[in-house]
């Protein structure tokens, strides 16, 4: 694994991720294959199941790619809703601070 | 919705549980023991202050708080519920009431009284003797964790994690045993298992939002069983993969569990099961244990004014179903998250109190069956149905004017619709119809503020509390209500000490019934006080130049004096009654609602008041009659009887008074068209008939009319909104030709042909 910070790429998460984002979400991911990705959720207002589970599948693609897939910083509404629909992503924070 | 809306919304749920709150009071004070009583009130106050803490209406969160504290211990069988014990808690209810229209309208609250009340409450919680009291109330001594802000019990609720820093509020759960202070019972345990489709999503739903809802029930872990999940090129985005195990502590039971998934029951599987006692949720094999959902969850709820995806969904959205979901949360269940959410200020302590508050709010929603519709649109249907009624109307006039040869299947077409109409009529006004009980409610209030001012003790007995009316006459009747039950207890009542040495209960009843009565409903007060003072009451007509010295009353005529203008017996002028705007005001607010007022008094026995009114302010059953060529229509409700008079029957009395013998017994004739000047001179009664309707005193006249064209029902038009009152005339109606009738006010007529010893002016103004 071990990421190299140079070829990371940086996913903003828009603030709505309802259910009409998780195409775009969707898309938006698969265009960034086959880099390390740093996912910024801090500005998620809402976000609906659908795009967690995008989220989930890039997370495990990254996995199976090899590549780092971190979520550098999170607002209180995108945890709350993690927590809430019992999707654990501790694993997937960045680690440094 | 705008933050007003939404206040107004939790002002009205307030006015319904400021009337839970105190009719279960007064079902504890009958001697009533049931828990759920108990709960219920608790419920109320907690629902109170749950909203209002969203508002940030820290005066009435606060009173709120000390008053669910005290009940908690009444709850926890920590305090007794007597008598005394109730009254401070009656009081309270008011209070509340007071603070939470204060909260609406403005104005101000007797802070005295409050911080009187906080006073007694907080000493009834601690069970040290009610300031003020002479002796102690039963209370047996609370522990000192139900004090004001601490907790009563260590509830699970407060065992939840939270960051942010809400106090806990005592809070115990129904099922305490005798040791209940040291463990709670354990809750049920409900296991869940939530499977959506990819329907679900499709049709707008979120599973965040039914799931936050879930949570809000009580106690939550969740497990997200994400094993079906793909790697991103396999995925479709908009397909469900997620599925959810849930285990939910919650003593709201499986029907409030399953309401959460009403409007997505046909998109997903749903199994709901109850775990017996002691029995754990069982892990999966080799699965992640659940996750605990964080209590506060309020940070979610903005979401509510856009649920998610909807907005550019709709198209797709299968319309009605979804539609109503959507409003339903917009607007009766969620109120309270949305309020929070909108008012974000600096309630972080109190949301988790509005939270609950929204749960059990949004169950009472899903399981109650009624919708709050704006008054205005019912009677914009009130008045369609009535139009319809008189387009109807026409239509039959205008086929049997037309129909010479009488066409069967048209005529029998017609009596259809004819049928059709009233039962649609019916139904309509069933719509306005309301139960009394709210108005007996607020007078059981009356009835405490004023004994506690006089110092007399009374009861008040309500019966018939379900009897339905329309709501108009609802709302009017406060009025003139308060006024006879304030009269009542002030003037009819005797003071304690007088009551023993007449040998009657020092505590006196007053008396409040409802019923129907052939199409009316007759409300009867009674009080079993001293009756009217007869001597007094003629004395005061005469010193107000109201009668003649000399003049020769029955005792009801007598009795009847007190209804007119500036007539007060009462020796000094009191706060509470005899401002000299007392009875005269009751008669004409309860005229103007098309009914009739009576009093029946035996001298120390006390006074019976006898309302009848129309059910209805919409319609009426009417004798349409012809006077001097007009066209007008009497309430059938009045009249007694019809008869033809012959010349023999008819005997002249003074220079302008004329009788009508019936069966023996003497009846003055009244000509309604020179009464309300349709001529000049008398009509020859032989040459009319004669309508005997039966006045307010009970005593009978013979209305003359020209003739009578028939019975209907007709349609009340009011004449003070579209002209001017007109006296004599109680209102206008649209005939069946188009023209315009009026409805006569009998009594009013009445009054005016008594001309003496009466004035004749002050008898309309009466009726004004």
């Amino acid at each position: 694994m071990a990421p190299k910070k140079a070829a990371s790429k940086t996913l903003n998460l828009a603030p709505v991720l309802d259910l009409n984002e998780a195409s775009a979400l969707h898309s938006k991911l698969t265009e960034m294959r086959g880099s390390n990705i740093v996912i910024d959720a801090s500005a998620v207002e809402r976000v609906g199941a659908l795009c967690v589970q995008v989220l989930m599948a890039g997370a495990k693609s990254w996995e199976q790619d090899k590549h780092a897939f971190t979520i550098s910083k999170v607002s209180d509404a995108f945890t709350k809703t993690t927590q809430l629909i019992g999707v654990n992503v501790d694993h997937l924070m960045a680690k440094e601070i | 919705m705008d933050m007003n809306e939404i206040k107004e919304i939790f002002f009205q749920e307030c006015e319904e549980q400021l009337a839970e709150l105190e009719s279960g009071l007064l079902r504890l004070n009958d001697g009533d023991r049931d828990p759920e009583t108990v709960n219920a009130v608790f419920r109320a106050v907690h629902s109170i202050k749950g909203g209002a803490g969203a508002f940030g209406l820290d005066d009435l969160v606060s009173f709120a708080h000390v008053f669910e504290t005290t009940l908690d211990c009444v709850r926890s069988n920590k305090l007794e519920p007597t008598q005394e014990v109730l009254k401070v808690m009656l009081k309270s209810a008011d209070v509340l009431a007071d603070l939470t229209n204060c909260a609406r309208d403005g104005g101000s609250v007797d802070e005295a009284r409050s911080k009187q009340l906080i006073r007694e409450l907080e000493a009834l919680a601690h069970g040290t003797p009610l300031p003020g009291a002479s002796e102690a109330p039963a209370a047996k001594p609370a522990p000192a964790k139900a004090a004001p802000a601490k907790p009563a019990a260590p509830a699970p609720v407060a065992a939840a994690p939270n960051d942010q820093g809400f106090v806990p509020v005592a809070f115990s759960f129904d099922d305490f045993g005798d040791e209940a202070e040291a463990e709670p019972a354990p809750m049920p345990t409900f296991e869940i298992s939530f499977k959506p489709n990819a329907d679900l999503y499709r049709k707008g739903n979120e599973a965040t939002l039914l799931l936050r809802d879930l949570s809000r029930l009580g106690e939550m872990s969740i497990l997200c069983d994400m094993d079906s999940l793909p790697p991103l090129e396999a995925m479709n985005p908009e397909d469900a993969y997620f599925f959810w195990k849930i285990s939910l502590r919650t003593d709201k039971g499986e029907d409030a569990i399953r309401s959460v998934f009403e409007f997505a029951e046909w998109d997903c599987e749903l199994e709901v099961a109850e775990l017996a006692e002691g029995e754990q949720s069982v892990a999966v094999d080799g699965e992640a244990p659940m996750q605990a959902v964080p209590f506060d969850l309020s940070i979610l709820d903005d979401e509510q004014e856009h649920p998610l995806g909807v907005v550019e969904e709709e198209e797709q959205i299968a319309a009605g179903e979804r539609e109503a979901a959507a409003n339903a949360l917009e607007t009766a269940s969620n109120v309270l998250n949305l309020a929070s959410a909108a008012a974000k200020a600096a309630e972080a302590k109190q949301a988790p109190a509005s939270a609950a508050n929204a749960a059990s709010a949004q169950q009472a929603a899903a399981a109650g069956q009624t919708i709050r519709v704006d008054l205005d649109r019912v009677d914009r249907l009130i008045n369609l149905v009535g139009e319809l009624v008189i387009n109807q109307a026409m239509l039959s006039q205008s086929v049997i004017e037309n129909d010479t040869n009488g066409t069967s299947s048209i005529n029998m077409g017609l009596e259809e619709l004819q049928q059709l109409t009233r039962e649609i009529q019916d139904s309509v006004m069933a719509i306005r119809a309301q139960p009394v009980k709210p108005v007996f409610q607020r007078m059981a209030r009356t009835v405490r503020e004023i004994a506690d001012i006089t110092g007399k003790s009374v009861r008040l007995i309500t019966e018939g509390e379900n009897t339905e009316v329309d709501k108009t006459v609802i709302d009017k009747l406060a009025e003139p209500l308060t006024h006879m039950i304030r009269n009542a207890v002030d003037h009819g009542l005797e003071m304690p000490e007088k009551r023993v040495a007449l040998g009657k209960n020092p505590e006196g009843t007053v008396r409040l019934t409802a019923k129907h009565r052939s199409g009316r409903i007759i409300i009867e007060l009674a009080d079993d006080g001293a009756g009217i003072n007869r001597e007094r009451v003629r004395q005061k007509a005469i010193d107000n130049d109201l009668i003649a010295a000399d003049a020769n009353l029955s005792d009801e005529e007598i009795d009847n004096l007190i209804f007119h203008a500036g007539f007060s017996t009462a020796e000094k002028v009191s706060d509470l009654s005899g401002r000299g705007v007392g009875m005269d005001v009751v008669k004409r607010s309860i005229q103007a609602l098309g009914g009739r007022i009576n009093i029946s008094s035996k001298p120390g026995q006390g006074s019976v008041f006898t309302m009848s009114l129309p059910l209805t302010l919409a319609v009426l059953d009417g004798m349409v009659v012809t006077v001097a060529s007009q066209t007008l229509v009497v309430p059938l409700t009045a009249i007694v009887e019809t008869l033809q008079p012959d010349a023999a029957s008819i005997h002249s009395f003074g220079a302008t008074q004329r009788l009508i013998s019936i069966r023996n017994s003497f009846c003055p004739l009244v000509d309604v068209g020179r009464i309300l000047n349709f001529r000049a001179t008398q009509a020859n009664p032989v040459e009319g008939v004669a309508l005997l309707v039966e006045s307010e005193g009970g005593g009978q006249r013979a209305l003359m009319v020209d003739a009578i064209q028939g019975q209907r029902q007709v349609v009340i038009k009011s004449l003070e909104a579209n002209y001017t009152h007109v006296p004599g005339i109680a209102a206008a109606t649209i005939l069946g030709d188009g023209r315009v009738a009026l409805i006569l006010d009998v009594d009013a007529v009445v009054a005016a042909s008594r001309g003496q010893p009466l004035k004749l002016e002050s008898a309309l103004a009466a009726v004004g």
